[in-house]
């Protein structure tokens, strides 16, 4: 192969690795790994939404390429998938044609319907309203809060909105409607429905993600992971909290 | 007891589906959370009421869980970890967090921030001890991470 070759390879896979969320040491053993199957010397860093890949190429010339992550989301599987794809290309080294058709089934590797995501969300709600002491009718409510709430997720990420907004306004709608809901029903528990409601938001990926980074010394990324998930709680907070004053605001 | 340990099962089944996880291994992220409410439980029940120190607990069982899951399933160990403190976050205490500053409570509100906020860093906290020993261990015997 040659070095432009690898370069992109290697750069594709950190890119895929990031845009679905994996921690940054990941991304950069992975792209060391596949320029050292080639015998490539390659510095690399990454940040919380681009790669830089630098490697020296035959004629001792420092080939430096990067890209831009722009809109990341969650995919274990396909992280799982690039792991292995790193590991075969180390084993036994295949040819670029290859190696692109590889990539190229792994971007395209199976998702969970939107439908089964959207039970999947409900059940969350369900699950976790029932695990905190709430009776099965808070529950149901709990579940049906949060497939509005994931449907209207899922079309405002796909406009690329600011997103601490869109967890302000899921928050404000969660506290609205149990509250509308614990006034209307003389069964239903604000409390509860709450609890449910909100596990569907919480931000467990990126906390986790830069707690590791922060231990493997990727201290960049780390930190701008955890400051993103605790903006995150505090956008969630915000909206319930607007939402629970205009109601004591209007009982009063 | 054992109702809360099978719905922590299914707490952190539902949730890894938002995230892709291979079909293969939602059962083993099922244990994941199941495992560490079971230890929050124990800990919480029979050595000392503490939010704090139950999810510290809770969360160094789930993270050497999916460390020793990664080695055996050959799968980054994220995949077990995020399901599985799912049970653990604090959910209920930064609701009445937030209800105590909107009731303008704010004494309460400052005491059950703490305890939210100390239950965080607990999880946080055992999560990373967990990694931080299975990495020293491996280094030690030259296996590489995963």
């Amino acid at each position: 192969m040659e070095t432009n070759e690898v370069l992109e390879i290697a750069l594709s896979s950190g890119y895929l690795l990031l845009s679905n969320g994996a921690e940054a040491y990941r991304v950069e053993e992975t792209i060391e790994r596949i320029c050292s199957a080639y015998s490539l010397e390659c510095e690399c860093i990454t940040t919380a939404n681009g790669v830089f890949v630098s490697v020296l190429n035959k004629n001792g010339e420092k080939v430096t390429s990067l890209r831009k992550v722009r809109n990341p989301k969650v995919d274990l599987y396909k992280i799982e998938l690039i792991n292995t794809f790193s590991r075969n290309i180390q084993d036994n080294n295949i040819s670029y044609e290859e190696a692109l058709q590889s990539l190229k089934e792994i971007e395209s590797a199976p998702e969970f319907s939107f439908p089964v995501r959207i039970f999947a969300a409900c059940m969350t709600s369900f699950v976790y309203s029932l695990f905190f002491n709430g009776t099965v009718f808070d529950s149901i409510i709990s579940a049906t809060i949060s497939i509005g709430i994931y449907i209207m997720m899922d079309k405002i990420s796909k406009l690329g909105f600011f997103q601490f907004l869109e967890f302000f306004f899921s928050g404000f709608l969660i506290g609205l409607i149990s509250m509308m809901a614990d006034a209307l029903l003389p069964f239903a528990s604000e409390q509860n429905i709450i609890t449910g409601a909100i596990m569907i938001l919480l931000p467990g990926v990126p906390l986790t993600n830069g707690i590791k980074d922060i231990i493997y010394g990727d201290f960049t990324p780390g930190f701008i992971k955890v400051g993103e998930a605790l903006l995150i709680v505090v956008a969630i907070g915000a909206g319930i909290g607007a939402a629970l004053t205009l109601g004591a605001g209007v009982r009063l | 007891m054992i109702k809360q340990i099978i719905l922590a099962f299914f707490g952190s089944i539902f949730p890894v589906i938002l995230f892709n996880i291979d079909r293969k291994k939602i059962i083993w992220a099922g244990f994941a959370g199941s495992l560490g409410w079971a230890t929050y439980l124990a800990v919480y029940n029979f050595y000392m009421p503490s939010v704090a120190l139950s999810s510290f607990a809770g969360a160094l069982v789930v993270g050497l869980y999916s460390e020793i899951m990664a080695r055996l399933l050959k799968t980054p160990a994220v995949q077990f970890s995020i399901p599985g403190i799912f049970p653990l976050v604090p959910g209920i205490i930064a609701y009445m967090t937030i209800s105590s500053i909107v009731k303008q409570d704010y004494s309460a509100a400052t005491y059950l921030g703490f305890q939210a906020l100390a239950a965080g860093g607990a999880i946080s906290f055992g999560i990373m001890i967990a990694s931080t020993t299975t990495r020293l261990i491996s280094m030690i015997t030259k296996h590489d991470t995963d």
